[in-house]
């Protein structure tokens, strides 16, 4: 089984949340959150893959998005090989926030402030011929992208020193996250949709190398056929667009496109869900094989709880915006912790008539609560089999009850946490 | 061939779909031949593009002609020949005799009508009752699916029930007049896996209740094995192999469906380290058949597969593939 301690963590997430805002009324007023993700940690060791499961709904996707900053976060820090994603200091958030704020005010003020400076001097002659406004005009401008750029970085500097928040521990900007954007790829659910039908496959292969490398004409196309040998698509169709491809095949453009940059993490977002189940399996080989080559982490988001425990190391259960489980994936799929495991796992049909006549099914009454309304205490006690008082009071805490697996729930209070 | 101990309630044979399109005509269905005995529950597995959709559609003339053609073929339904039947005769069937259950249930329930209209429609379309015996009659069915408050969710548009609910719904307005046939086209699909055991236990509830025949169509094999009596296995528009579910689960004779069991990864039980894959992509279906779909993906194929297209062949009491090798020998068969 994989050895969770002698790796290196390369992402580690703690506290993650993502509320999506609603805004009702006439007055458009903020009046309640759409809780995607409440709080979720986890880590996920170098060269493991962890498996994210859950039903339609619970928040995995948003989750997958939101760690690789596809999402502005609501909460919470996500560690990726070292660099900080996103705030693990709350105050600094509340900074950034602020800097935000001030920084679109004082923008907007350099314009409007330096516009009306052109225009009155103008207005009273004391600018007169056509250079002259030209270079005074460019000067406004310059000078508002100027404060736009480092009104952020001052604020930064000056709030963080009197509040005792050290530079580092802000989330970097767009420009900062763009240079880290290669290290972090994703594969995409629907290929369809996640390739643009008007761009070539070499095109959409080599996106990202124009993106985000100096690489000539000549070494751009090199590499783009090295990565369609590496994901087994023919080099002669490298001119040709994705409506003329499988569906199997396109997942494998997206696979390449995601590779281009050598990237150490990938989220892969349901990778297979789209494809027939003869081809699901060739694409799950073609993952497995590009991880051993290539020594690449996964985070493999699935609905397909039998797939999971054929790909991923370790595997996370989400129900409604949590974590209600992390196990190493033999412990989890033998030995299900929480109730929302069992159920979901005994939920999965065999394809197997005599285990199903054998099967003590657990079947779930009702369906899952609204996210923007989550029941008080446990997520899970309106629907869970051995719910107690305790579960509408408190919500569970996600702790470790033995080496490397942790659940969130109060049947295993009594445990002591190891470690 | 088709020995059944018990009468057919629907017997289908030798039908044959074809689409035209710009590009030439599209093969869907190609003499598929099956019948099904008054209250089993057929499963029919298949990839997308097998064709198990557009046959369930040709047999009741759900698909729009043109592009669709029924060029051949025979339903023996009730004594009368489905596909010859016109489209008065086929209206009075569709709903009240033979009853639909579609995939997605937000797009085939109207969302513009409450529940409680479209669940009394057919019941007064079909069954001629009156308003009031109508919304009794709902209520009834909507708690035999199992939605709870029945009277006031009547009122409820299908935006404001959850996936599940909406699938009970559409299963209810299938089961509003009786039918003796419903086929299921892939109706937990598009649902989360808790949700499709409750579904799955709420037909196993009902068909002991009213015990009418029902085809389910899926691509999934474990749904196949919990509730289905019969198992059809569909490839490129053909029926490759029929069985009895244990039968063909234990003993599975085609190179498809061998391949198909062995691809698809485990929850429980001993975990592979790699998974079985089948290489290549799916036959188009352009043009007629004249040799096997299924050759070049086959691990088994010789050459007369592509001279000859296999037919049915009998191996056991009720089951049948269509295929020229034997796995029992290992060799082909002597047919």
């Amino acid at each position: 089984m994989f050895d969770a301690s002698q790796q290196r963590k390369l992402v580690s997430v703690r506290g993650l949340k993502m509320y999506f805002p609603i805004y009702t009324g006439l007055l458009r007023r903020h009046t309640g959150d759409v809780k995607a993700v409440d709080g979720v940690s986890f880590d996920i060791y170098e060269g493991e893959t962890l498996g994210l499961v859950g039903e339609s709904g619970c928040g995995k996707s948003t989750c997958g998005r939101a760690v690789l900053r596809l999402y502005e976060p609501t909460e919470g820090s996500i560690i990726i090989d070292g660099k900080e994603l996103a705030w693990d200091n709350i105050e600094a958030r509340r900074i950034s926030d602020q800097a935000d704020r001030i920084g679109r005010w004082a923008t907007w003020a350099a314009f409007l402030l330096g516009a009306a400076l052109v225009i009155w001097l103008g207005a009273t002659e004391m600018l007169t011929g056509a250079w002259p406004i030209v270079i005074a005009v460019l000067a406004v401008l310059v000078a508002t992208y100027l404060v736009s750029r480092l009104s952020r970085s001052v604020i930064y500097r000056l709030r963080g020193a009197s509040e005792g928040v050290s530079v580092d521990e802000f989330a970097p900007d767009d420009r900062a996250l763009r240079r880290i954007r290669p290290t972090m790829q994703m594969v995409f659910q629907d290929p369809q949709a996640s390739l643009n039908p008007r761009m070539t496959v070499a095109d959409i292969i080599g996106e990202p190398l124009s993106e985000h490398s100096n690489k000539t004409g000549k070494e751009r196309l090199n590499r783009i056929y090295e990565l369609m040998d590496e994901v087994g698509l023919n080099r002669d169709f490298a001119n040709r667009y994705p409506h003329e491809f499988s569906g199997g095949q396109r997942q494998r453009i997206g696979i390449a496109r995601a590779l281009a940059l050598n990237p150490k993490f990938i989220v892969c977002d349901e990778p297979i869900a789209a494809l027939d189940v003869s081809i699901q399996a060739q694409v799950v080989n073609l993952l497995e094989d590009l991880q051993t080559e290539l020594g690449l982490t996964y985070l493999f988001i699935s609905h397909d709880l039998s797939m999971v425990r054929h790909i991923a190391d370790r595997v996370a259960v989400m129900y409604l915006g949590k974590i209600v489980e992390l196990a190493p994936r033999d412990g989890l799929y033998e030995d299900p912790h929480h109730p929302y495991t069992k159920a979901l796992l005994s939920a999965v049909p065999e394809p197997d008539p005599v285990s199903h006549d054998e099967a003590n099914r657990v079947i779930l009454q009702g369906d899952v609560p609204s996210p923007s309304n989550p029941p008080k205490g446990c997520n899970f006690c309106t629907r869970c089999p051995s719910v107690m008082d305790i579960c509408h009071q408190i919500d569970p805490e996600f702790r470790e009850v033995s080496a490397g697996r942790f659940v969130a729930c109060h049947l295993f209070n009594d445990t002591q946490t190891a470690g | 061939m088709l020995d059944g101990a018990k009468p057919s309630v629907l017997d289908v044979k030798d039908l044959k779909t074809v689409f035209k399109t710009r590009r030439g005509e599209v093969h869907a269905v190609n003499n598929v031949s099956f019948h099904l005995e008054a209250g089993e529950l057929l499963g029919v597995v298949g990839e997308s593009g097998s064709g198990k959709s557009v046959t369930m559609m040709s047999l009741i003339g759900l698909l729009p002609s043109p592009p669709a053609e029924v060029r051949n073929g025979q339903v023996n339904f009730g004594g009368m020949d489905l596909l010859r039947a016109d489209e008065d005769q086929l209206r009075a069937i569709r709903g009240a005799r033979i009853g639909f259950v579609f995939q997605d249930p937000m797009t085939s329930l109207n969302p513009v009508f409450n529940v409680g209209f479209q669940l009394m429609e057919p019941l007064r379309k079909h069954m001629g009752l009156s308003k009031s015996k109508a919304r009794k009659r709902a209520v009834e069915l909507l708690e035999l699916v199992g939605i709870p408050d029945a009277q006031r969710r009547l009122k409820d548009f299908p935006h404001q029930f959850s996936g599940g609910m909406r699938q009970r719904v559409m299963i209810a307005i299938a089961l509003a007049c009786d039918p003796e046939v419903l086929i299921a086209d892939e109706p937990t699909t598009a649902l989360d896996v808790t949700i499709q055991a409750q579904i799955l236990e709420l037909v196993a509830e009902l068909r002991k209740k009213l015990g009418m025949a029902i085809v389910w169509i899926t691509h999934d094999l474990g749904v196949i094995a919990g509730i289905a009596d019969r198992v059809l296995v569909m490839y490129g528009g053909q029926v490759v192999e029929q069985g009895p579910v244990r039968e063909l689960f234990a003993n599975p004779k085609h190179p498809y469906t061998r391949a198909l069991l062995e691809t698809v990864p485990h929850v429980r039980g001993a975990r592979a380290e790699r998974l079985k894959v089948i290489q290549g992509q799916p036959p188009m279906l352009s043009g007629q058949p004249t040799a096997c779909p299924f050759r070049d993906r086959c691990p088994e194929a010789m050459p007369r597969c592509a001279q000859e297209n296999p037919w049915r062949i009998s191996v056991g009491h009720s089951h049948d593939v269509a295929c020229f090798w034997d796995p029992d020998t290992g060799e082909a068969r002597d047919v």
